[in-house]
């Protein structure tokens, strides 16, 4: 109890100061076992039950997390470009591995760590910005679910490889075997389990965590890696409504096991030595150098402007949690030494660091100023005057779109989605490709010379850069939060408040339906809103 | 390492604890009878597992059963508020306090003319006396009978129960410090664990009163950073506790109920629920699979006359105090049904009095049949306490139970006075998520004179707005049961959470409540509309319209 008191409370700590210096949890976690480490060693046998439990838990909530069904429908692109990273990362990796004297087998192994992203990190940064649905936002999701899946794929590879084909192929046949027993899992178990117990919480998570064990015990029969059975598992679990069932009471667990988890870690590691800090400063250099421009120029050749292209590849441009589980089954199979695993956990913690702050509107910003087509000069055009100009034409600004169409002044639209400038030119409309945080994309669509300005952008630094080139034109803005309304008004623009205007909407409905049968589906609104 | 051997016990505890709960819903047991149950066909019956002895006690399975009841009574601990306490304090005081006592007399009566040695005998009363917080709350809040007179009566000498249990476990404390000598060398351990407890009170109220309320406060935003920071502070304590000699159970107790006074109480005990479920199933199976089945069997005559003492002997002692605090036959009667049954907390005070040598295996054995026959017994009569009520009566056997002044409490206390926010309410509007959106509709419905009940994870966003306000996550049935969901007239999200709205729809569909989702993209629509939502609040179509309606102010458009 002693010792978990110390983990818990080095956790506390951790989670505090991370709070406090809004950088992600899991270096802070891992920095706070080196300090318990130092303090007050827990038992070597201690940490490894706590290491064990923690990768079981922490890789089985990653598993619920992905369901099949609903990345395969969202995730064609995100496939290509995951694909490439992957690639691309691990031959890099792998490269640099050699250079700095690795073997074969540690090298592959580095390399495998180098190419996952942290769900965790990213997941959170999206929510922060509000761009989990932006279309940048769900790519970036779909690689990382990608990447989580490849790893799990490729573990039991890399473990059976130096014993010769023989081993891989059976790890390869059994991972194969609990996909397809996951998969009917998915298929036929979800709705008998869920006919059975869905409205008993506790016997649901009960089942759920059995069948956790059952997959980690076939995992061990078919000597596969634990983290192979503990995915697969989850995956088994993630289907809907099941994994929304289970989230709640599942993330008390996680959360629990992954503190744990990761401060066990950290206390588990020694010291690292200056060469295994010069090797980690160079794979964590090579992450971000490798990722964002093979992120950025994979979802450019998709169709994203270079922004959104940007964003995408800063924010992977950190090794992940599946990086340490990799490391840590490297070390458990020994192909991998107590140094290395060090290296694999310092350059975790230095690029999950680090990512809050290159992933920032500033770094993205400057970042573009070197893009080629913003250093490239283009033939200045005669700027239209007189007109509505209407930044970002998404599924925000669409709607309004059809309206304006009605109006006697022009439109003019500036999205940096080329499939949709192309969509509105098809359908007749004035629309130039540019980003809005661009002054002289601003200028060409004539911002100083437009009648009024409308802005569905969400970003406040983009906003800022139209209220600065508008020059006294009204702009009206399109705000959800009460803050963000007084932020518009505070630099001169007009608030929209979607909020207010959505509330009023829902309200009239209430009015207008009374609660007498309120219990149909509206279908004309519904088919309104489709 | 033995990593497989852990695994494979922590493995197999939880796959029959999950087999025995399926199992067990048909028959309506609770869940720590099934988990008992499963334990015993496992270890005692079919001898399938033998836990290893080494991680049983201390590491592995072992530790982790520790933590399971260290996290119980800090989840008890969490109940507890002041206002709670206020509310039922003084009859439950009375009824509780008599009650135990009384029980405690009759058992040890019972016991000795069972052929048990004093102090065995004085244990066994003492702990029968006790019944199980876990299968009365769980099977009263089935039956929505948790804010009925009987029910929060029940509830409240629970409590009352769960402090003297603390209380116990510092007396075994102090004797198992005070090893085998004289009264003196028992009484004064016993008197340096009190000592030990008072400091260890007034340090974890002074500390959660004077340092937590800021930092808690901001914590609280953060749903992950609070399970980890009340966690610590429970796991401190409890090193703490041991540090001074008591045991863990206390310190996890005081824990729970420093932090039970802090507002966001009710969000952190959804959270830690379910590690309790996880814990506390890995610690009753391996009670089972350890219990001495054969020690119980042999002494078969002794646990069915204690058992039919607890059935019986409960119920009518209660039905001579209750009614003598100024409560009906029928309070009186469903009190006593419904408190019929041994308590958890009998097994780990046998545990822990076996451990320094108070009472024999037997004589834990004994305890642990008396507890599982009158768990299962209770799970089964409970639910048909009514009916049962209604059968007494006809045959007129509750008149010789009858004091003066009977029923004058029921009538003052009355079934009102919800505990919960959304409890005592219908036809309310649940509004999930206090962005703007959700602010703005929790006003609108209020300024209509609608009852709305607001949700939310983060405290400060609950600020400055009327109505019934729950802090939590929309993904939580607890949580939603806690609102009174079954009863609303409507239930609204404004979350911009594609799964979290997804999840909230089917689950109100699921009741047959209407619910409104914030379609906040075109993507979210299409799953929505198949869960079968009443109304979408699509808040881009609605900027559009108010971006048109602004233009046409200016002239531009329209």
């Amino acid at each position: 109890m002693r010792e978990l008191a110390l983990l818990l409370l080095a956790a506390a700590v951790a989670h505090g100061v991370a709070l406090r210096l809004r950088i992600p949890a899991i270096p802070l976690l891992i920095f706070a076992g080196f300090g318990l480490r130092w303090a007050a060693p827990p038992p070597e046998r201690f940490l490894q039950e706590a290491l064990l439990l923690g990768v079981a838990f922490l890789v089985f909530a990653a598993g619920v997390e992905l369901d099949p069904g609903r990345a395969r429908a969202r995730g064609g692109l995100a496939v290509r470009i995951g694909l490439v990273q992957f690639a691309v990362l691990g031959a890099g990796g792998v490269a640099t591995a050699l250079l700095f004297g690795a073997g074969v087998s540690t090298a592959l192994w580095l390399g495998l760590t180098l190419t996952a992203s942290s769900t965790l990190v990213v997941v959170r940064l999206l929510q922060q910005r509000g761009a989990l649905f932006e279309s940048w936002g769900r790519l970036t999701v779909g690689v990382l679910l990608l990447q989580d899946l490849l790893v799990i794929l490729l573990i039991p590879v890399l473990s059976g490889l130096p014993e010769g084909i023989a081993p891989v192929a059976r790890g390869l046949l059994g991972t194969l075997f609990l996909l397809v027993l996951a998969g009917a899992f998915y298929r036929y178990g979800t709705p008998r389990l869920l006919a059975r117990v869905a409205g008993d919480g506790e016997t649901l998570l009960l089942t759920a965590l059995a069948l956790l064990f059952v997959f980690l015990f076939l995992a061990s029969t078919f000597r596969l890696p634990l983290v192979t059975g503990a995915f697969l598992g989850g995956v088994a679990l993630s289907g809907f409504p099941l994994s929304g069932l289970l989230r709640g009471p599942l993330s008390s667990i996680r959360d629990f096991f992954t503190a744990i988890f990761f401060v066990a870690l950290g206390a588990s590691l020694g010291q690292p030595t200056g060469p295994e800090w010069m090797l980690a400063l160079a794979f964590a250099l090579l992450v971000p150098l490798l990722t964002l421009p093979v992120v950025a120029w994979s979802a450019e050749r998709a169709g994203f402007s270079a922004r959104p292209a940007l964003m995408a590849g800063l924010l992977l441009s950190q090794t992940s949690e599946f990086s340490l589980v990799a490391g840590l089954q490297g070390l458990a199979t020994g192909q991998l030494d107590e140094g290395v695993f060090r290296v694999i956990t310092l350059v975790t913690l230095l690029t999950m660091t680090a990512t809050p702050l290159l992933a920032s509107d500033g770094v993205s910003l400057r970042l573009l100023h070197l893009h080629p087509s913003r250093r490239a000069r283009t033939a200045e055009g005669e700027a239209p005057s007189g007109h509505v100009l209407l930044l970002g034409c998404g599924s925000g600004g669409m709607p309004l779109l059809e309206t304006l169409r009605l109006a006697p002044s022009p439109v003019v639209v500036m999205d940096d989605d080329p499939r949709v400038v192309a969509f509105l030119r098809e359908s007749g409309v004035e629309a130039h490709r540019g980003d809005a945080s661009d002054p002289r994309a601003l200028a060409r669509v004539g911002i100083d010379r437009a009648r009024v300005v409308v802005s569905t952008l969400r970003s406040a630094a983009d906003n800022h850069e139209v209220l600065r080139a508008a020059a006294g034109v009204p702009v009206l803005v399109r705000v959800f939060e009460e803050r963000e309304r007084r932020w518009v008004e505070a630099h001169g623009g007009v608030p929209v408040p979607v909020a207010d205007l959505a509330a009023s909407d829902f309200l009239q409905w209430v009015d207008r339906r009374g609660w007498e049968r309120p219990d149909e589906l509206d279908d004309l609104e519904a088919q309104e809103t489709i | 390492m033995d990593e497989v051997r852990l695994l494979q016990d922590m493995g197999l505890v939880l796959v029959a604890a999950a087999a025995a709960a399926l199992a067990a819903r048909p028959l309506r047991l609770p869940s720590i009878v099934a988990w008992l149950m499963a334990g015993l066909m496992l270890g005692p019956i079919l001898g399938w597992v033998v836990l290893d002895p080494a991680t049983a006690k201390e590491g592995g399975v072992g530790l982790a059963a520790k933590i399971g009841i260290a996290l119980l009574l800090f989840l008890v601990g969490l109940e507890l508020s002041f206002r709670t306490i206020r509310d039922i304090g003084a009859v439950s005081v009375l009824g509780g306090v008599a009650q135990m006592g009384t029980t405690a007399l009759v058992g040890w009566g019972v016991s000795r003319a069972l052929g048990f040695p004093g102090g065995a005998a004085l244990f066994i009363g003492i702990a029968l006396s006790f019944s199980s917080t876990v299968v009365v709350v769980r099977l009263l809040e089935e039956r929505g009978d948790l804010q009925d007179t009987y029910g929060r009566i029940s509830v409240g000498i629970l409590l009352v129960q769960d402090l003297a249990v603390v209380i116990v476990m510092t007396v075994l404390a102090g004797i198992a410090a005070g090893g085998g000598g004289g009264v003196l060398s028992t009484l004064r351990p016993v008197g340096i664990a009190f000592g030990g407890m008072a400091l260890l009170v007034v340090a974890a109220f002074g500390i959660a009163s004077r340092l937590f309320p800021r930092p808690f406060a901001w914590i609280s935003r953060f749903p992950e950073a609070l399970l980890v920071w009340s966690l610590a502070w429970c796991f401190l304590l409890i090193f703490a506790a041991g540090l001074l000699g008591l045991s863990l159970e206390l310190g996890a107790f005081l824990a729970g109920i420093s932090l039970a006074q802090l507002p966001w109480a009710h969000a952190l005990r959804r959270r830690v629920a379910p590690l309790v479920t996880f814990f506390l199933a890995l610690f009753f199976v391996g009670l089972g699979i350890q219990m001495d089945l054969g020690s119980a069997l042999a002494d078969w005559s002794t646990v069915l006359a204690l058992t039919a003492f607890v059935l019986l002997g409960k119920p009518i002692l209660l039905l001579l105090v209750v009614p003598r605090l100024g409560f009906g036959e029928r309070t009186a009667t469903l009190a006593g049904i419904t408190l019929g049954q041994a308590s958890e907390f009998a097994f780990i005070l046998a545990g822990v009095a076996q451990g320094i040598g108070l009472i024999d295996a037997r004589t834990t054995a004994v305890i642990g049949g008396v507890g599982i026959l009158t768990m299962g017994t209770s799970a089964v009569l409970i639910p048909r306490s009514r009916r049962l009520y209604a059968a007494l009566r006809r045959l007129r056997l509750l008149r010789i139970f009858r004091a003066p002044h009977e029923g004058r409490r029921d009538r003052e206390l009355g079934v009102g006075g919800p505990h919960g926010p959304g409890e005592g309410m219908r036809d309310h509007v649940i509004v999930v998520g206090m962005n703007a959106l959700g602010r703005a509709i929790v006003q609108g419905l209020q300024s209509r004179g609608v009852a709305t009940l607001a949700i939310d994870t983060d405290p400060a966003k609950l600020e400055g707005l009327g109505g019934a306000q729950l802090v939590g996550s929309a993904d939580d049935p607890e949580m939603l049961h806690g609102a009174g969901i079954e009863r609303a007239r409507l239930v609204v999200s404004a979350l911009r959470i594609e799964d979290a709205n997804l999840l909230l729809a089917w689950r109100s569909r699921l009741l047959g409540v209407p619910v409104a989702i914030h379609a906040f993209d075109p993507s979210v629509v299409e799953e929505l509309l198949e869960t079968g939502v009443t109304h979408l609040m699509d808040s881009k179509m609605a900027g559009a319209r108010g971006t048109a309606a602004l233009l046409g102010a200016r002239g531009i458009y329209g």
